[in-house]
C-alpha cells in the first residue's frame, strides 16, 4: 500500500545572524588581540602586577635565561657590542631609553652588569619589560 | 525619443563565499593573536649621573636569592617595604629607592620589588650591586 506523503516544504535559513555573530567575534578578536608577541629566543619575560603604559623604545637588548645578551640575531652579544651599537644609534646622545627583555629566569648579576655597561655608556633610562597580570583576588 | 532598454533581471549575489572568507578571516586572527598585555618597569639613572638625586637620602633596599628584603640593613616583609616607601614618599614625592639584588637573584624577584615600591608610589627605582657582589676589578 502506498502512503502519500505530505511534501515538505524546504525553508531557506536566514543567514543573517549567523554573519552578525561571526561580525562580532571579529571584532572582538581584533580589539582585544595583539599581534603575535613571541619573543625570539624564548623569553619569558618577568610577571608585573603594576600595569603601565608599555612605549617600546628605539632600541631593545634582549636577556636570555642563559644570562647572555642578544640585540637583533641569535648570537649572543658582549656588552661592549651592545654598548658600541648604543654609540651608532644615538640613543645617549638623544637621552632616549633603552629597553631590556630580559628572560624572568636570568640573574640579577646580567642585569646589574647591562645596567652599569649602559651608564658607562651614557644612557639614563633603562625600562625592563614585563607582562602585565592583574592580582588574583585568592592569589599572592 | 525614449529607449525602451531591457530590464535586467537582479541576480541573487552568493553569500557562501562570503562566509567562508569571514571564518578564514575569524581563524587567521584568532591563531595570530593573543591576549598578553605589556607592561614595563623603569630603571632611573644611577646614582651620582644627576638624574634623581633629591633631597632625601636615598632607601637601600637589599634583596635575597631567597627572596627576603632588608630595608636598610633590616630585615622586613614586603607589606613593611611598601608601607615604609609610602611614608617616605609622602614626604618627599622624588625618594630614591636603590635595589640592591643578589647576583644569583632572579629577573622575576627584582621586578617583584620594584613593583611593590612602584605600588606605594615610587617614581625613582634605581638598582646597584650588592656590596658583597662588588667586583675590585671594576675600580
Amino acid at each position: 500500500m502506498k502512503i502519500n506523503r505530505p511534501q515538505r516544504k524546504f525553508k531557506s535559513i536566514d543567514l543573517l545572524p549567523l554573519i552578525n555573530v561571526v561580525f562580532l567575534l571579529i571584532l572582538f578578536v581584533l580589539i582585544a588581540g595583539r599581534p603575535t608577541t613571541d619573543h625570539p629566543g624564548e623569553i619569558e619575560v618577568a610577571i608585573s602586577r603594576q600595569e603601565t603604559a608599555y612605549v617600546a623604545a628605539p632600541l631593545s637588548v634582549r636577556l636570555g635565561a642563559d644570562d647572555k645578551f642578544y640585540l637583533t640575531g641569535d648570537a649572543p652579544k658582549s656588552l661592549a657590542e651592545i654598548a658600541a651599537r648604543v654609540a651608532e644609534t644615538g640613543v645617549a646622545e638623544q637621552g632616549l631609553a633603552v629597553e631590556l627583555i630580559a628572560d624572568r629566569r636570568a640573574h640579577a648579576a646580567a642585569l646589574m652588569d647591562f645596567r652599569q655597561a649602559m651608564a658607562k655608556a651614557g644612557v639614563g633610562e633603562i625600562r625592563i619589560k614585563t607582562e602585565f597580570a592583574a592580582e588574583q583576588v585568592n592569589g599572592k | 525619443m525614449r529607449i525602451d532598454r531591457p530590464k535586467r533581471k537582479l541576480e541573487a549575489v552568493g553569500l557562501t563565499p562570503l562566509i567562508d572568507m569571514i571564518f578564514l578571516l575569524l581563524l587567521f586572527f584568532l591563531l595570530g593573536s593573543d591576549f598578553v598585555r605589556f607592561s614595563q618597569s623603569q630603571l632611573a639613572p644611577p646614582r651620582g649621573t644627576g638624574g634623581t638625586d633629591g633631597m632625601s637620602q636615598p632607601a637601600i633596599i637589599s634583596l635575597a636569592e631567597t627572596g627576603e628584603v632588608q630595608w636598610n640593613g633590616a630585615g622586613v616583609t614586603r607589606a613593611q617595604m611598601r608601607e615604609r616607601a609610602a611614608g617616605l614618599i609622602e614626604t618627599d614625592a622624588e625618594q630614591l629607592f636603590v635595589v640592591m639584588p643578589a647576583a644569583a637573584a632572579e629577573v622575576q624577584q627584582v621586578v617583584g620589588v620594584m613593583d611593590d615600591l612602584s605600588a606605594a608610589g615610587a617614581r625613582a627605582v634605581t638598582l646597584e650591586r650588592d656590596v658583597f657582589d662588588i667586583d675590585l676589578a671594576d675600580f
